[in-house]
């Protein structure tokens, strides 16, 4: 049933990134000052939001496992952290990309950047914590309470554009902004994208959490068997 | 300009589509040595009873 | 008796202990002139460009005397199940806690006012015409870091890598607090008014804020055995 999900969801990610992609070069026109360049926002803000969004969602499933004490919370935080990274790793890299051309530099030290880095940095430390403890009730509080303590960041990352000096553009997005900020067609675009990264994002969290399972089964395998 | 801009976004997009398939390379060789260590350990256990105290 | 009766005597307990053994003052101590001693190599002395670089050093020399200090924190603990004891006592696990950062931020306060002595006189500056909001600013960075070194301290303290976790861990969290402090710290040095930087101080304040409520909070599900 699990695996006829997954496949499922793939196949509509496929099929979703190809229709994005194929409006992404073909149908959409170039943005007035960028040139082609621009066309990368509908993976480098689709991804950041993905990312941000799995963050919280991690942070949500550590209060619940501090509250039940339940691993497969635990487990399923870890899945969506180790997925959240990765977007937000596609993130900052896109980003780069992009800053090369448009500002001529890779990379600057403004708070938007800064804090999405130390996002990563606090999140991929969590996942080399993981790996070097072994005892899972330890690990399971210590990812919570690191997962919690590192939304204070993910917090920061999202509210930077607001409330600092920045060379990182400003909202665009009508949601945030009430409109009049980009053309409907490309706001529209974004949108698919972050439900076709969306959709990639669950897969792939999906998958992961199946192998978080799989892991805890040959433990408690291991355990009962004395081996 | 343009020419450089649109080196620049192919690479932007090869990076992005590079950290994917990376990822889930990386995602399908650890979900086949867990499945592998599974079945190992599952024959152990099958092969080795008395071992249980 | 209430939470902050709880911290304070814990905070008591630990700074006893501290005052008889110094093991943690002398190592974080003696790291930090070492470092400080390191960069004087790196960097010159007695230059107007101390005025740039003077925050960044000091606050990254307190970071690192800090994770030796915040590592000792529960670690002294555990000997003698100590930690078992305090645990199963009628105190409260965010009495322990806050106890803990109570204790951590006078050591680390102790540290970094050596440090900054020992910075005057290897860099030429005179901090005590710097005014009172280096004070301040040191407060609640100090207080800000504290509170992470407890919390994270308490998670770590029975990891068989706790010494290299710990740092790995509560870096990145330290970022915001380290990267106001030492903005404020290098506004200060260049004898410019911290009322145009007040943007750090708000973060600061919101940062110690946030950090200590969730310490608070969570308090009950990090210490549970």
């Amino acid at each position: 049933m699990r695996e006829k999900l997954v496949i499922g969801l793939a196949a509509v990610v496929a099929i979703l990134l190809s229709y994005n992609l194929y409006n992404i070069f073909l149908v959409l026109p170039d943005e007035v000052s960028q040139g082609y360049i621009y066309r990368i926002i509908y993976f480098h803000v689709p991804a950041a939001i993905v990312g941000m969004l799995g963050y919280f969602a991690a942070m949500t499933l550590s209060v619940l496992y501090l509250a039940s004490g339940k691993f497969r919370y635990d487990s399923l935080a870890a899945s969506i952290v180790e997925v959240s990274v990765v977007f937000s790793t596609l993130n900052i890299v896109t980003g780069s990309i992009w800053a090369r051309v448009i500002w001529g530099i890779w990379w600057t030290w403004d708070p938007r950047l800064t804090s999405a880095l130390v996002c990563v940095l606090i999140f991929a430390g969590y996942l080399m914590m993981r790996r070097s403890i072994d005892e899972p009730t330890q690990r399971a509080r210590l990812s919570a309470a690191l997962t919690i303590f590192g939304c204070v960041d993910v917090v920061i990352v999202w509210k930077s554009i607001e409330w600092f000096r920045n060379n990182h553009p400003g909202p665009v997005l009508s949601i945030r902004t009430g409109g009049g900020h980009i053309d409907p067609a490309m706001e529209h675009m974004l949108y698919m994208n972050f439900l076709a990264l969306l959709l990639m994002g669950t897969v792939l969290v999906l998958i992961r959490s199946r192998q978080e399972s799989t892991a805890r089964e040959i433990d408690s395998l291991r355990r009962n068997a004395h081996v | 300009m343009d020419a450089r801009n649109f080196t620049f976004m192919f690479y932007g997009f090869l990076a992005a589509w590079l950290i994917v398939l990376v990822y889930i390379v990386s995602l399908a060789r650890r979900g086949s040595r867990l499945r592998k260590e599974l079945e190992d350990v599952k024959q152990l256990i099958s092969t080795a009873p008395e071992n249980r105290s | 008796m209430n939470l902050f009766a709880q911290a304070l005597a814990v905070a008591r307990k630990d700074l006893a202990i501290e005052l008889r053994t110094k093991e943690s003052l002398n190592a974080a101590g003696s790291f930090a002139i070492v470092i400080l001693l390191i960069f004087s190599f790196a960097f010159e002395s007695f230059s107007d460009e101390m005025n740039e670089f003077g925050g960044g050093l000091l606050w990254l020399v307190f970071a690192f005397a800090g994770a030796l200090v915040f590592n000792r924190g529960f670690a002294r603990e555990l000997p003698n199940e100590c930690l078992d004891t305090l645990l199963a006592s009628p105190l409260s696990a965010a009495g322990l806690i806050i106890g803990k950062a109570f204790a951590n931020f006078a050591m680390l306060l102790v540290v970094e006012l050596v440090s900054l002595i020992v910075f005057g006189i290897f860099y030429g500056i005179d901090w005590l015409s710097k005014g009172a909001w280096l004070s301040v600013v040191f407060a609640l960075a100090t207080w800000g870091v504290s509170i992470l070194g407890a919390v994270f301290g308490a998670l770590t303290v029975n990891l068989r890598l706790r010494e290299l976790m710990l740092p790995v861990i509560i870096y990145p969290l330290m970022i915001p607090l380290l990267i106001a402090a030492i903005e404020l710290t290098n506004t200060v040095l260049n004898q410019h008014s911290v009322s145009g930087q007040m943007e750090w101080i708000r973060v600061l304040v919101a940062s110690d804020i946030v950090f200590t409520t969730l310490a608070w909070m969570l308090a009950d599900a990090i210490l549970v055995n």
